[in-house]
């Protein structure tokens, strides 16, 4: 056996022996010795079993590929001649060459392996808990911003509309009392200000605080805002609204600012001249598409980029209330923004009506 | 196996390994499948996926979708295609096998596109394959690495 079994182990990089069919060492490479804390000499004639305490199965004989599932691979944890312990991942071999019949075992120490996946789990965890982390900051900005805008809203109506009121008043009352004609027409002038300026804060609580959601209407709220978009742009846009149930306020509100913030980009970016808006009911949840016919992006370029927290923000949206977000987008092609949200937030259970498979 | 794509984890992986060793006409196939499948479907199919897992569930699918997409973005900017829809389709198969069997019907609709090219999609432990784009699941094309259990 040794005449051609006698040079082969070296040749190979991971620890190897070669045992007999009696489960005898006959052979064993350096790196084997090394592995196993063994003098290479003394190697020989030991029981593979011995490598291996209580683990090795039974050994393949070599007499039929079926028989012996030639090219096992096996976990085991090896055992050292100090009795120490280390995992290790085995491969077995059956070889039958004129008349000789040997297994090749070769052994792989995992324990510099089992270090790094446990890093790179640790490493993973880390980076998921970071992510969620995000998410609830993310979250948490959401959640301050509509508060703010609320707040916001508040002030303007509780205090700057009611003083511009009261200026408004007394401006006629002066207008009233004001002898001289050659005034009137600057009077005039001041008055078309604030009420201007009136109508534009009125607009502003508009979009803060959308009272047409309140309503159940965010068609209609919608509409308001793609109106005033086209007038200001020229942009033109399709509103498809297929509502066939009241979208809960919260839900409402959600899709009214996510839709604003896709509109946002079309405007800022998009070049396009046509958008279309789509809301549809499914699943117990409302699906709305935002496309338009603009310049599109390569998301490999864009993506990368800080600076596209509206994006952002619409993912979150979307995925915090339980739902999903996809915006897609190539070059020339325009923009497609599509999310889904439930109509009430999705427990953290799954439901269990659903159909599930097999 | 891997906690960050769920307990398919190893077919998650596989799947996004693959992705680069598909060619132009793969992908070109991938993408017209995809734009085939009705949009209203696969929405509701997503709709349903995400409603019936768990936060910690949606969050490893999600992970699994949106590292398939970037695998597929990288693959047609080497292969010099530029349609969406590709790295879409991949990102729903993603999703769908990160799922695995719980949203049943839903993952023939979010992996058809992709298992198009990837026939051993149509199929996942413990279910009978299903027949994808005249593909069956033991499809001579498929790649070594999407072998059941891989």
């Amino acid at each position: 056996m040794k005449s051609w079994l006698t040079d082969l182990p070296e040749t190979f990089p991971d620890a190897m022996v070669i045992v007999d069919s009696q489960g005898r060492i006959v052979e064993a490479n350096a790196q084997a010795a090394s592995l196993f804390g063994f003098d290479k000499r003394k190697m020989s004639g030991l029981l593979i079993q011995a490598l291996f305490p209580d683990q090795l199965p039974a050994l393949p004989s070599g007499r039929s590929a079926q028989q012996d599932e030639a090219g096992r691979y096996l976990e085991l944890v090896g055992s050292r001649s100090d009795s120490s312990r280390f995992p290790a991942i085995v491969a077995i071999m059956p070889v039958k060459i004129k008349q000789v019949t040997a297994v090749i075992i070769s052994i792989r120490d995992l324990t510099e392996a089992q270090r790094t996946r446990f890093v790179l789990r640790r490493g993973v965890e880390i980076l998921m808990s970071e992510s969620r982390d995000r998410q609830a900051l993310l979250g948490h900005l959401i959640r301050a911003r509509e508060e703010e805008r609320l707040r916001i809203a508040a002030d303007i109506h509780d205090d700057a509309i009611q003083l511009m009121s009261a200026a408004s008043l007394r401006l006629q009352q002066l207008r009233l009392r004001l002898p001289d004609q050659a005034v009137r027409p600057i009077l005039d002038k001041l008055q078309e200000a604030l009420t201007l300026a009136s109508s534009h804060l009125r607009q502003l609580i508009f979009d803060l605080r959308p009272s047409g959601l309140e309503d159940g209407n965010l068609g209609a709220a919608l509409r308001v805002y793609l109106e005033q978009m086209h007038a200001d742009t020229g942009i033109a846009y399709r509103l498809d609204e297929r509502l066939s149930a009241r979208v809960p306020d919260r839900t409402a509100l959600l899709i009214y600012r996510n839709v604003l913030e896709a509109l946002a980009n079309v405007r800022n970016h998009a070049r396009a001249s046509t958008v279309a808006v789509e809301l549809l009911v499914i699943e117990d949840g409302c699906l709305v598409r935002i496309v338009d016919d603009g310049v599109g992006y390569d998301p490999a370029d864009v993506e990368d980029r800080p600076g596209h927290l509206g994006l952002v923000l619409i993912r979150e949206r979307a995925e915090l209330a339980g739902g999903w977000c996809r915006i897609e987008s190539s070059p020339g092609t325009g923009t497609t923004v599509e999310f889904w949200v439930p109509f009430g937030k999705s427990s953290t259970k799954p439901d269990a009506g659903h159909e599930r498979a097999g | 196996m891997n906690p960050m794509f769920g307990q398919d984890g190893q077919r998650v992986l596989a799947l996004i390994t693959g992705i680069a060793d598909l060619t132009a006409d793969e992908v070109d196939r991938v993408t017209d499948a995809w734009k085939r499948v009705c949009p209203s479907d696969r929405a509701t199919a997503w709709a349903r996926l995400v409603r019936t897992t768990t936060e910690q569930e949606r969050y490893q699918i999600l992970a699994a979708a949106s590292l398939a997409r970037r695998e597929a973005l990288a693959t047609a900017h080497r292969l010099r295609r530029a349609d969406w829809a590709f790295w879409a389709a991949v990102s729903d198969a993603a999703a769908a096998v990160a799922a695995g069997a719980r949203i049943g019907r839903d993952y023939d609709t979010l992996t058809a596109p992709l298992a198009a090219v990837m026939p051993p999609l149509a199929t996942f432990p413990g279910r009978a394959p299903a027949s994808v784009a005249g593909f069956t699941a033991d499809d001579p094309r498929a790649p070594a690495v999407f072998s059941e259990g891989a």
